[in-house]
């Protein structure tokens, strides 16, 4: 029993690493292709954003908001929702903080940043709500539904701060007013290192909780298993999509009002990075395999790349971008991880014309 | 008058890359394979078309190059979802997300901001005037004046069509997505016909994005394709994957965008609020499909890998 289980974990881990790991080497060709050495490269990425001190609270700080992204897209994708809106909600949530922001005056820190990052979450429900209510109840299709609202979002968002009320005329660049200093996250420990990262891991301790033991976190998982059963099972299947899109979210807009008061301050048109505050979370969720735990060292894991990548860009002639190239690839190799967990690599080159495709799904509901 | 013209041809100017997108990407949702990737295979099209046209001095030579890198990435694409079994929804983001990471580090590497081909092509000279017809009033703002990939895009509404329902090709395509078992058991090779529709839609997806970024503006950006795949993609699912219906969906798009565009230049402060109005015309369509045919699902696998 023992040997079993610790033979599934070492399997869960090789198959979580091995995807990291091709893609590094499929990258390493990418960086030798432009002239460049991948292991001085790779070397640089990792060393300054893990193992220097300042390097490290970094990549901490940045892991906050994007714990909360890779949570916001597990709970939706377990129950089989392809909830595309974190991207917009984190947006949204974040363009909400700065407003109030930098537009409430006369309050303690403390409650301007919590007012703030309400907002933040209140924003990113009511955004996901409008594709939560059109697929609950007349069954539109979430996926495109949140691809189209993601880029409606960000023209009218660019209109806010091109121009109006909103716009700050004294910036060189487009952006709206910076957030005062009381709604400031303060530097912890001399470093990036803000509360906000503490506030994320209690929120990721409380949905490891949701995950693991809650009636909740079951639901999700049978919805995601089998949603006719569940639905036969007298579960409200269209309260709980609702519901779970609402949590999720809620979860991205505190990503994105955090990241605004931690991080950037004032809302610019890059303030999602790239690719996005949302895709990483789909990225940190499907490495992390849904699971609370891996979903947090997978965070740490990117967290590490974007702190890594500004170093990248100041040591080495490699473009900081090869980070955004490694995740894509890593996303490529993940896609059919799940089924290389159960059957290993060889196995399944040698037998992939002899199964019926339709398998495929009941593979990845392993993952 | 003069804006009715303008919107006449900027509706043609606007679907032509989403139409073309669309019926390629209709052909492999008909095999039961949605290709979310049809975003990054257009950005791939855009960006790689772009780039070899300018490496080269040649468009011509340019375009070849990109659709054929195009139909490599669609080579990867399918050896993935269908020989290893992914899922290809998140197979598809990942080729997104590759091709715009990608594109992005290349310019990075050549440290310029965007790919700009005023050296190599001028615009002006690609439109094609069809003499005669351009004369008639309104339907010669309709059909003259607009570059060899419009035209291409209209003949291959009806080729696809043709293929899809008239050829032994087609019928294969349709018995595959309708029931996967009954087409092995008649002896169709099920992982060939798919590739070649995923791969067909790759190549259409490649010379929609070559239209965009070689063709239209002699100039290649970042994430140029703005979601023009994931538009087909919701043409191609309200149409239900029939040719002509999905390209009427695109076409709307195609629409609005021309009528925000043309209408924005009289809204004085409100304009840049315009051009979020073809994806909420989007999402209104899609909600209204659904209602009326109340059989509102892709067909995707039921876990998420």
């Amino acid at each position: 029993m023992e040997k079993k289980k610790l033979k599934h974990y070492l399997r869960e881990t090789l198959s979580t690493l091995l995807p990291i790991l091709a893609a590094l080497v499929v990258g390493g060709f990418v960086i030798l292709a432009i002239g460049e050495n991948p292991i001085t490269t790779y070397g640089v990425l990792l060393q300054k954003s893990l193992f220097t001190y300042s390097g490290l609270m970094k990549t901490l700080h940045y892991a906050g908001p994007l714990i909360l992204t890779g949570l916001a897209i597990a709970v939706a994708f377990k129950a089989n929702i392809y909830n595309m809106a974190v991207e917009g909600a984190a947006v949204l949530g974040g363009f909400s903080a700065a407003v109030v922001g930098f537009s409430l005056h006369g309050v303690s820190a403390p409650v301007h940043i919590f007012l703030c990052l309400l907002t933040g979450i209140l924003a990113g429900v009511l955004y996901t709500a409008i594709p939560a209510f059109l697929k609950a109840y007349l069954n539109v299709d979430e996926m495109v539904v949140t691809l189209m609202l993601n880029y409606a979002l960000v023209i009218v968002l660019q209109y806010f701060t091109e121009g109006g009320a909103l716009k700050d005329p004294k910036a060189g660049y487009v952006s709206t007013y910076s957030v005062s200093p009381d709604a400031m996250f303060q530097k912890l420990f001399n470093s990036d290192l803000t509360p906000f990262f503490f506030i994320s891991i209690i929120i990721f301790i409380f949905f490891w909780f949701v995950f693991k033991k809650s009636k909740l976190g079951y639901e999700i998982t049978a919805m995601g298993n089998n949603p006719a059963f569940s639905e036969a099972s007298g579960m409200n299947v269209r309260r709980k999509i609702i519901l779970i899109m609402l949590i999720s979210g809620a979860l991205s807009g505190l990503a994105g009002g955090g990241f605004m008061l931690s991080e950037k301050y004032r809302y610019t048109l890059d303030f999602s990075g790239d690719p996005g505050l949302g895709w990483e979370g789909m990225l940190i969720a499907l490495v992390g395999r849904k699971d609370p735990v891996g979903i947090l060292i997978a965070s740490i894991f990117f967290a590490a790349l974007n702190t890594g990548s500004d170093y990248v860009d100041m040591f080495t002639n490699v473009p900081k971008n090869i980070v955004g190239v490694l995740q894509g690839i890593i996303i490529l190799f993940v896609s059919f991880r799940a089924a290389d967990a159960k059957f290993g690599i060889s196995a399944k080159l040698r037998d992939k014309f002899g199964k019926s495709p339709k398998d495929a799904p009941a593979e990845g509901k392993a993952a | 008058m003069n804006m009715l013209n303008s919107i006449l041809y900027d509706t043609i100017y606007y679907s032509t890359p989403i139409v073309l997108c669309t019926i390629g990407g209709l052909l492999s949702y008909n095999a039961n394979v949605v290709n979310i990737g049809l975003e990054g295979m257009m950005l791939m099209g855009a960006f790689s078309s772009a780039l070899f046209s300018l490496l080269t001095g040649n468009i011509f030579l340019g375009i070849l190059i990109g659709v054929v890198l195009t139909f490599l990435l669609g080579l990867i694409f399918s050896f993935l979802s269908i020989n290893l079994k992914s899922n290809f929804i998140i197979t598809g983001f990942g080729v997104n997300i590759l091709v715009a990471a990608l594109s992005e580090f290349v310019l990075q590497y050549m440290q310029v901001a965007n790919i700009n081909l005023n050296s190599v092509v001028n615009v002006n000279h690609l439109k094609i005037h069809i003499p005669l017809v351009e004369n008639i009033p309104i339907l010669g703002k309709l059909l003259s004046g607009h570059p060899f990939m419009t035209y291409f895009t209209i003949a291959m509404v009806f080729v696809v069509n043709l293929i899809l329902y008239h050829t032994r090709f087609g019928l294969y395509v349709r018995v595959v997505g309708e029931n996967e078992d009954s087409a092995r058991s008649v002896g169709i090779n099920v992982n060939r016909v798919r590739y070649a529709a995923i791969l067909i839609g790759a190549v259409l997806s490649a010379l929609a994005g070559a239209n965009l970024s070689v063709e239209r503006m002699a100039l290649f950006t970042n994430n140029m394709t703005a979601g023009r795949g994931f538009i087909a993609l919701a043409a191609f699912y309200c149409g239900k994957g029939k040719p002509l219906n999905s390209v009427l969906y695109a076409v709307i798009f195609g629409l609005a965008q021309a009528l925000a565009t043309n209408l924005s230049l009289n809204a004085g402060a409100a304009s840049g609020l315009f051009g979020a109005v073809p994806y909420v015309v989007m999402v209104i369509v899609l909600a209204a499909v659904s209602v009326t045919k109340q059989r509102g699902k892709l067909t995707r696998g039921t876990g998420i890998g």
